[in-house]
């Protein structure tokens, strides 16, 4: 990872201190190709921000740059900055596990570790960091697993592999387990594109619910879905951010023609 | 290639565009038929039952696309501005339905206006409100709907001076009361074309504007 821009200068006026996070003149690549270009964007503590734009935009480019997962990629690169709580994640003395810690993800497909029960899928992070079985464990799986909304359907069957359950269930049992390593954001990535409308349903009535004790950043093609979730909304295009406002207006009013275009089906 | 809630648009701006020219036309025919002396109650009722017809047909139509597609943006400003706009066309051809009705009811076939001249003013400019927010609609022009507010302070104004002069004058109470409710009627219209100006206001601009 060629952090080409990690010495950058933050322009003050930018930054705002009650922000939970903050992407300024944030620049990626892959390869040669550039995906974003100078986006600036505020995250709001304890609201639900949405990202959409057509395929390609950059939306999980960017939400990668957000928990430095980004670099993970080979030939990944980056410019700009980050800011967490005010502080760059992308500083020299930013551990990136810390980060990946303090700002958690959620994918596109359940992804439950498969051999794994449903009780250490939720515990492997926290036994990974280090907490052991008597330092609460049990306390955090089950807390976890009731913020997911998912105790009640599990409770009598902790022990059972996390793939047994079904699609939607899967994700909330991801869901939980970002939530027992007690993240500040959670960033989801189109996390109910493989669910059916209920289990759709159900995951997003967990995002609103989310919001009260984290920040949520979510990508999602599904526009009605931006628009139902999330307190702002951001649109991505060609790899630019073209508007980002609170999301009532973005949805009556937008303000670029580019953006009426795309929410309103014209192109993308 | 069109979208499929383009083609619902195109009803719905259809339906809402022939119930335009029918609630000009039953306003014109009722004020024509008060100023001139002639019964047209029963023209303009079928004017009137056709708008009240056609508004549902309108509320059906944009519930159905609303249902279908989850329009946003400047597609949602057009069916919810379209269902207040069928609803002020309906308004438009009830109030022109009850000057013929006070006109066939008080002075039948005879010519019943008083104060010709003032009256002469408020039918003028009722009407060119009416005419001027249907051709905004058929044109999207959100411009134009700005002059309504102008026009609309006058008819109030007329309508107080008109008041005044029906409360100093001896008429015979049919009289009285016929050129009462009729002026009444004619102010209801304008502030319905200002609610028409409005909700063409929003289509063009996503900006809520209050014309009155």
């Amino acid at each position: 990872m060629n952090n080409k821009n990690k010495e950058t200068t933050v322009n003050i006026e930018q930054v705002r201190p009650d922000a939970k996070m903050q992407s300024i003149t944030l620049n990626a690549w892959f390869g040669s190709k550039q995906a974003l270009k100078e986006i600036n964007l505020t995250v709001e503590a304890n609201a639900v921000t949405a990202i959409i734009g057509p395929s390609g935009c950059g939306k999980s480019t960017f939400i990668r740059c957000l928990n430095r997962m980004h670099e993970l990629v080979p030939n990944a690169r980056m410019s700009g900055q980050v800011l967490l709580d005010g502080k760059n994640i992308y500083s020299n003395e930013t551990d990136p596990v810390q980060i990946r810690r303090r700002v958690g993800m959620v994918f596109q497909k359940p992804n439950p570790f498969p051999t794994m029960s449903i009780f250490d899928n939720v515990a492997a992070g926290l036994k990974l960091t280090g907490t052991k079985k008597g330092q609460n464990l049990d306390e955090i799986v089950k807390k976890s697993l009731q913020q997911a909304t998912l105790w009640d359907e599990v409770k009598d069957d902790l022990k059972k592999p996390g793939t047994s359950i079904s699609g939607g269930q899967q994700q909330r049992l991801c869901i939980a387990r970002a939530i027992a390593l007690q993240p500040e954001v959670i960033l989801m990535d189109e996390p109910c594109s493989a669910l059916d409308p209920v289990a759709t349903a159900k995951i997003e009535e967990l995002i609103v619910s989310l919001k009260h004790d984290y920040t949520v950043v979510i990508v999602t093609h599904n526009m009605q879905q931006a628009a139902r979730v999330s307190d702002f909304t951001t649109f991505l295009y060609l790899g630019e951010l073209v508007e980002y406002g609170d999301t009532r207006s973005m949805f009556e009013n937008p303000k670029s023609e580019i953006t009426e275009k795309y929410i309103t089906g014209k192109f993308g | 290639m069109s979208r499929l809630l383009d083609i619902g648009l195109e009803q719905l701006t259809s339906i809402v565009l022939k119930m335009g020219e029918a609630a000009e036309k039953a306003v014109r025919t009722s004020i024509a038929g008060f100023m001139g002396g002639q019964d047209v109650s029963e023209q303009v009722s079928e004017l009137s039952e056709m708008l009240v017809t056609m508004t549902v047909t309108v509320e059906d139509k944009a519930f159905e696309l609303i249902v279908k597609y989850q329009p946003v943006a400047s597609d949602l400003r057009i069916i919810n501005s379209y269902m207040k706009i069928a609803y002020d066309f309906e308004r438009y051809g009830r109030y022109a339905w009850d000057i013929s009705l006070t006109h066939q009811r008080f002075a039948a076939s005879r010519k019943c206006v008083h104060n010709e001249d003032l009256m002469g003013k408020i039918v003028d400019k009722t009407m060119h409100m009416v005419r001027k927010s249907i051709e905004a609609l058929r044109d999207n022009n959100g411009e134009m709907v700005k002059s309504l507010a102008e026009t609309e302070n006058e008819v109030d104004k007329i309508y107080s001076a008109y008041l005044d002069i029906l409360a100093e004058t001896p008429l015979a109470a049919e009289d009285g009361i016929c050129n009462l409710l009729v002026i009444r009627y004619l102010e209801r219209i304008a502030d319905h074309a200002t609610y028409v100006g409005e909700a063409i206001y929003y289509i063009a601009t996503g900006e809520k504007i209050i014309l009155r």
